[in-house]
């Protein structure tokens, strides 16, 4: 579903990826891991289309979008979530979302028409506020809600795009575990058929969730495997998991 | 996304009363006053879409103020069009010259973006401003108004004018809260809040500005060509950058991104322009005073600042209920 081949970045004379190569088929869900600084972001803003890489390629449904801007990408089924919220914030919680789906069924740019009252926006609106617990809040301002329910706006809107494949970049970055454990949850619940690529920290969300672990280390592919053998891998402790291990 | 409240519901009332009653009653003098207000209300209007509700803040308005009169006066007096055509043309032709200047500005930003369109209306002006078919430096006279007697209403006349302009801006502002509130406007509100988040989402940005600046264009032409049917003669002044610089002083001095605070902006800047002309010549130095006041007080506009009193009020309202409420429960207690 999504694949990327020899994948290398460099920003001077910081290599920030080196040589990645990766494999998602359709529907598995990959934890990205790896200490702060080791590429983790950049792969993912090479892989929307936010940066371009020195060499390598980006294939989506077998198709090489390396050359296609983000929206293209986004178009073809390649949603992502923020480390930082990237919210509209004078907006609502269902302006939001409406927002997104629009974008997916084609009326965000009609001009007669009011688009969060289509129906067909209407139902991915409510769908995905339900998948993300969101009903109660969607007619809050994203201002005045917790962080939280920022933190689950921001999947929630990348859902709405109704996407093939979502990169979710650290989704429980900032929430206590109250609300992580809520993630849980929520990542168990979405559809089977949707590939999920997810960058996280949070070591037990990360062994629930993942059919297999990638690890990144200076931008570079240390561990891609099943969770079992992760946990049982020695260089994995070594740069990652020890302090996780002792705790 | 715009929405209506109560206050703006009443500034827009009070505001179509105030024009009807002095269409309806004024001399000639009061009425090209009106006219004037009316027609700059619907060049404010258009820069508000583009500027006020997607953040592009443009310095060619006027320029395509001036394209939409001349295309009217070139396409009337020398083509030959009947004006009902004629206008309808210099419509389409300010809509897709505006549309080319979104779509070529629509990656640029900030200071960019103001650069390049007052490249874009500086190279209209100086090419109107030069060329014989425009009339050059002397303009172009003899421009016919529409002719509405099949409705039994005569356009030559200057109350039949005024309203005919109020009816039009009454149209304009309709127009414009329904392109706001489409799946267009909603996308253009999300690009003003977060444009890469809606890149991310798939949309693409440029076209959704393109297509803002275009019908944002095409309401300024709109501007033009009642401009040229009101004096019946038009010069290459209309073009000149000075024109968009004294819109977005309108738009800012009413409350950018409220629709209704330019209308103000519009009502507030003629008047105050006549009234100080007739007392000093240096009446700029006044209206620039009253801008840096208005831009210093953090409020948005005169229309900005009412809003806040407004707010401020039915809060103090809101708190008063609660404090009389506690009193009556402690009054029950005792």
């Amino acid at each position: 579903m999504l694949e990327t081949r020899n994948l290398d970045k460099s920003f001077g004379a910081v290599h920030v990826t080196r040589d990645v190569s990766l494999k998602l088929e359709r529907g598995e869900r990959r934890v990205i891991l790896g200490p702060n600084g080791a590429g983790k972001t950049t792969l993912f803003n090479q892989l929307v289309g936010e940066l371009t890489p020195d060499s390598g390629s980006v294939h989506l449904a077998g198709a090489d979008v390396t050359a296609l801007p983000v929206a293209k990408r986004a178009r073809r089924g390649l949603s992502r979530s923020y480390q930082k919220n990237t919210l509209f914030d004078g907006l609502t919680v269902e302006e939001n979302l409406g927002l997104a789906a629009a974008v997916h069924t084609g009326s965000a740019t009609q001009l007669w028409s009011d688009s969060l009252a289509k129906p067909e926006v209407r139902e991915i609106v409510e769908e995905v506020a339900e998948q993300v617990n969101l009903t109660d809040f969607l007619q809050a301002r994203v201002s005045e809600v917790s962080y939280g329910v920022r933190r689950q706006l921001e999947v929630g809107v990348a859902l709405a795009t109704r996407p093939h494949v979502l990169l979710m970049d650290e989704p429980t970055s900032g929430v206590g575990p109250e609300m992580a454990k809520g993630f849980h949850d929520l990542l168990n619940n979405l559809p089977r058929d949707l590939t999920l690529l997810i960058i996280e920290h949070d070591m037990d969300l990360a062994f629930d969730v993942a059919d297999t672990i990638t690890v990144l280390n200076y931008g570079e592919v240390v561990f891609d495997g099943l969770p079992e053998a992760a946990r049982g891998s020695s260089l994995l402790k070594e740069i990652y998991l020890g302090s996780w291990e002792d705790a | 996304m715009f929405r209506h409240n109560a206050l703006r519901c009443t500034v827009l009332l009070l505001l179509a009363a105030a024009a009807l009653f002095q269409a309806l009653t004024a001399g000639y003098f009061g009425l090209e006053i009106l006219t004037e207000i009316l027609i700059l209300a619907i060049l404010v209007l258009a820069l508000d879409i583009a500027a006020g509700f997607g953040g592009m803040v443009s310095l060619c308005h006027g320029a395509l103020m001036g394209v939409g009169a001349y295309a009217y006066a070139i396409l009337s007096a020398k083509a030959g069009l009947s004006p009902p055509v004629a206008m309808a043309a210099a419509l389409a032709l300010t809509g897709g010259c505006a549309w080319v200047i979104g779509a070529i500005c629509a990656r640029s930003h900030g200071i960019y973006f103001i650069m390049a369109t007052l490249a874009f209306g500086q190279m209209a002006y100086s090419y109107v401003f030069e060329a014989p078919v425009f009339g050059g430096d002397d303009g172009l006279g003899g421009i016919a108004r529409l002719d509405l007697s099949l409705i039994g209403v005569d356009l030559n006349d200057s109350r039949s004018f005024a309203l005919f302009c109020l009816a039009v801006l009454g149209a304009v502002y309709g127009a414009s809260v329904l392109i706001l509130r489409s799946g267009l406007g909603r996308s253009l509100a999300g690009v003003m809040h977060n444009e890469q988040r809606m890149r991310a989402l798939g949309l693409t940005v440029w076209r959704v500005k393109a297509d803002v600046f275009g019908l944002s264009g095409m309401i300024a032409g709109l501007a033009g060509v009642l401009a040229a049917q009101h004096v019946m003669y038009i010069s290459p002044g209309l073009l000149s950058w000075t024109v968009s610089g004294e819109a977005l002083v309108v738009v800012i001095l009413g409350g950018l991104g409220t629709l209704v605070g330019p209308l103000v902006g519009a009502a507030a800047f003629v008047l105050l322009k006549h009234e100080l002309s007739a007392l000093t010549p240096h009446w700029h130095l006044v209206v620039g005073v009253i801008l840096i006041a208005v831009v210093m007080s953090r409020a948005n506009g005169i229309f900005g600042w009412i809003e806040a009193c407004w707010g401020g009020r039915a809060e103090r309202r809101a708190a008063k209920a609660v404090r009389k409420q506690k009193t009556k429960e402690v009054l029950s207690d005792a």
